[in-house]
């Protein structure tokens, strides 16, 4: 157990004026990943923490006409507060699973994202809306999509340095979506994984898909969601087969009973556009 | 370090390290024993407390974090009228929890009704689920719940007709 230097940032330039001066500083809202593992007497915490629960710039959410804005240090029962009118169902109900009610009162939509050790619920749900997330630092921002956090090997990869300070959403049209957690819901296992289905046709030819699965590995193929784009809605049930097919490889990192999981989801989606 | 926040509408303040819990540091260092610290990793929902009128696990937030801010533990909220109000709405749908369960469950509906004054049956299970316990049968925690709500809404009419 180490006793670790608490820094808590007043604003965001009192934020990233602290990671400036202390290079890796481990980066503190609600703390629920942080401390999930953690079943012993004490806490055990990095040597130094920067605190931004109380950051009023992380703490907002905005709506316009073509996105939603969240700040990092929203929590998710105040995400979930927005109310159906503002929140894509799909990005709702995923984060609708995170934890008990009593849970997501802590835990920040930033910190769902951020995660190093797994994907959480909200990964596959952005990774369909095309989120972004902007990181800042001293040198300003970037905006970046949610996709980028998906790393080669499967495994997230969350950029080191800069700080994630908010999260953009396009309010797109989807004519159909559909999102499933597998696994123990209320606690993230190797077991738990979320399924994130999303597409749009324009003149019965299917104009827009995207499919994302993740827990410890996430997965997304652009490219064979770019294969189905094109294609004359309903699907034929052959269609629906070749393409199951092709997401055979790319869910082959996947422990089997997940990939099993994973398919008949598919499966299950791809229906959605066969009929 | 030093943190000071209000808790259960007094200010305090104590000694917390960075590796201290909120659930050990109330217990510890204001014996309020209500808040029990069993699983550490916020499943069991018997260290629940409101901060800033949030039901939290208290076992998953770091002492620290709580500089500033109001803690309502239990034995803070059973002084209240929600409280009373609870009980009784409890013990006239015949609803009788363990001595584990009780006070998280209770708190639990209690930050639910705040929020969402006609509950259904779906929103009832959820939030107290985050007290989970097998001990009462959930459609009586339902009926438990709808009738504090009820309890509710006539004060809330009485107060308004005065």
């Amino acid at each position: 157990m180490l006793a670790s230097d608490v820094h808590f940032a007043k604003d965001l330039a009192d934020a990233l004026d602290i990671q400036r001066r202390r290079p890796g500083i481990l980066v503190f809202a609600g703390g629920t990943d942080i401390l999930r593992e953690q079943g012993g007497r004490g806490i055990s915490l990095p040597a130094e923490l920067l605190c931004i629960q109380s950051i009023p710039e992380l703490r907002r959410a905005g709506l316009t006409e073509r996105f939603l804005e969240i700040g990092a240090a929203v929590t998710v029962a105040e995400l979930l507060e927005l109310g159906d009118s503002a929140l894509p169902p799909l990005l709702a109900e995923a984060v609708r699973g995170i934890g008990t009610p009593a849970v997501r009162n802590l835990a920040t939509l930033g910190g769902n994202i951020s995660c190093r050790s797994r994907f959480m619920d909200s990964w596959p749900a952005l990774a369909c809306l095309d989120g972004l997330v902007e990181l800042r630092d001293q040198g300003g921002a970037t905006w970046m999509n949610v996709n980028r956090l998906l790393g080669e090997d499967g495994k997230p990869s969350v950029p080191v340095g800069g700080l994630l300070t908010r999260v953009r959403i396009p309010l797109d049209r989807w004519d159909v979506h559909a999102l499933r957690k597998v696994g123990p819901r209320s606690y993230p296992t190797p077991e738990t994984a979320v399924f994130a289905f999303a597409a749009r046709a324009e003149k019965g030819i299917l104009a827009e898909v995207r499919i994302a699965f993740a827990g410890e590995i996430g997965l997304r193929s652009q490219a064979l969601e770019s294969s189905i784009i094109g294609r004359s809605l309903p699907l034929s049930s052959r269609e629906a087969t070749s393409i199951a097919e092709g997401y055979k490889s790319l869910a082959e990192p996947l422990p089997e009973g997940l990939a099993l999981q994973f398919g008949s989801l598919l499966d299950g989606a791809l229906g959605l556009l066969s009929s | 370090m030093t943190v000071s926040f209000i808790l259960n509408g007094e200010d305090v303040s104590a000694k917390a390290r960075s590796v201290d819990r909120l659930s050990d540091l109330l217990r510890e260092a204001f014996g309020l024993l209500g808040v029990r610290s069993d699983c550490r990793c916020g499943r069991c929902g018997r260290c629940l407390v409101f901060l800033d009128g949030r039901l939290v696990p208290s076992c998953i937030v770091p002492a620290f974090s709580v500089r500033g801010k109001e803690v309502v533990t239990i034995e803070g909220f059973a002084q209240t009228e929600d409280y009373r109000e609870m009980v009784e709405g409890f013990a006239a749908a015949g609803v009788e929890t363990c001595g584990f369960c009780e006070a998280p469950k209770i708190m639990a509906a209690a930050a639910l009704l705040e929020r969402t004054p006609r509950p259904l049956p779906r929103e009832i299970l959820e939030h107290t689920s985050s007290a989970p316990c097998r001990c009462t049968d959930p459609e009586a925690i339902v009926k438990a719940v709808q009738a504090v709500a009820e309890l509710r809404a006539r004060r809330l009419y009485r107060r308004a007709g005065q």
